[in-house]
């Protein structure tokens, strides 16, 4: 293994130190905070349609964008992802399981990689 | 004492939910580690990096930022950036843990990341989940994180492409999956795409040659999208409760029914 440019140990110990800290207050401090008021009515309701919003991005972050930059001349009815993401949703759906519809997802999108060769 | 049999059945349950975060968690820690062994990250420090931090986006972008020369701060800017949309998720949860001890949600904070949210967000809403099945959501995570570093670090390559048994696609499963389990109704349905076909859009206006940072478009979509949903279906004349049973998220219910539970003489499920 060569190695590419080494960093200086305390330049990373500060890093390591600063994400924590960073990472602990954004994840715990709205968190704590808010839990402690009752929100009015409409911004419970917009705070509901959240999740659902973050799934949704976050399919095209990881299923469509990487799909598109990966095998740009793969059509998408071919493609391996969106044939595993749809896997995934349509056993989840018959099984109501996290783990074997992810695991099933997986299991799709390797075979249609391997059928379609990308 | 009985409280505490039931506090372990509910946090084993959080194990089983979270095990396929942890399928996914090992394989990207892995690749975490071996980036971090070539960049002269001794072992202890690759662990604690990933133990502390517990950021996926947020730790590979601090890693390059740094090798790009960056110095501590603008490490630290861009690794907060991406993980803005943490605030986000903790709003989401919030009116979900009244009741929940501090140390407790230290940790339920502690170990919030996207996957997490997701599992235990759908938890909540089927109205299965308690402060202690989401603790175990959190280790099991943690543990997987920290596990593939540790991996990755000590097998500094020789491992090979951990990608090639599709452990790469775990996570992008586990989302679709979450992706069904929240959109309850068609208006979360229409939510949800709205949200992706904007992801998408970014995207294509960045590869255009717009300077957009790619970092934002979740925490930019999320927001949009519910902003837009929230217009869309406005239902005029009609009172909270009308609303809510249209939403059909009943948000505001299932708060109150876990708050209840920890209020209830037995000490509830999150009581001390």
């Amino acid at each position: 293994m060569s190695a590419v440019s080494e960093l200086a140990p305390t330049l990373i110990w500060v890093v390591i130190v600063g994400m924590a800290a960073t990472n602990f207050t954004l994840r715990f401090v709205p968190m704590a905070v808010l839990s402690r008021v009752t929100l009015p009515a409409p911004v419970m309701r917009w705070l509901g349609f959240i999740p659902v919003s973050v799934m949704g991005a976050l399919f095209a972050q990881v299923i469509l964008l990487p799909s598109f930059e990966a095998a740009p001349n793969v059509p998408l009815y071919l493609n391996p992802g969106i044939f595993g993401g749809l896997g995934a949703m349509l056993v989840f759906r018959l099984t109501r399981s996290f783990m074997i519809a992810s695991l099933a997802g997986m299991g799709v999108y390797v075979l249609v990689r391997w059928l379609v060769g990308v | 004492m009985q409280n505490d049999v039931v506090h372990t059945v509910h946090f084993r349950r959080g194990l089983k939910l979270g095990l396929p975060i942890f399928l996914g968690y090992v394989p990207v820690g892995a690749a975490f580690g071996i980036l971090a062994c070539q960049y002269g990250f001794s072992f202890v420090a690759a662990l604690v990096c990933s133990a502390t931090a517990l950021a996926g986006a947020g730790q590979f972008i601090a890693l390059t930022t740094l090798v790009a020369g960056g110095n501590a701060l603008t490490v630290l800017v861009a690794c907060g950036v991406v993980n803005l949309r943490y605030v986000l998720f903790g709003a989401t949860l919030s009116p979900y843990l009244r009741h929940v001890p501090p140390r407790i949600m230290a940790w339920l904070g502690f170990t919030l990341t996207d996957e997490t949210f997701a599992i235990n967000i759908a938890d909540l809403r089927a109205g299965d989940a308690t402060c202690w099945s989401m603790a175990g959501v959190g280790v099991i995570a943690w543990t997987g994180w920290v596990l593939g570093t540790a991996i990755g670090w000590l097998s500094s390559g020789w491992l090979g492409d951990p990608t090639r048994f599709g452990v790469d696609f775990a996570m992008a499963a586990m989302f679709s999956a979450l992706f069904v389990a929240l959109a309850e109704n068609w208006r979360q349905v229409v939510c949800g795409v709205l949200a992706g076909a904007l992801v998408c859009g970014l995207w294509l206006v960045a590869s255009l040659g717009v300077a957009l940072d790619a970092n934002w478009f979740i925490t930019i979509a999320s927001l949009a999208g519910a902003t837009v949903a929230v217009f869309m279906f406005r239902d005029e004349g009609k009172s909270p409760e009308e609303i809510a049973a249209n939403d059909e998220i009943l948000v505001t219910e299932r708060a109150v029914r876990l708050d209840s539970r920890a209020d209830s003489s037995t000490g509830g499920e999150c009581g001390e």
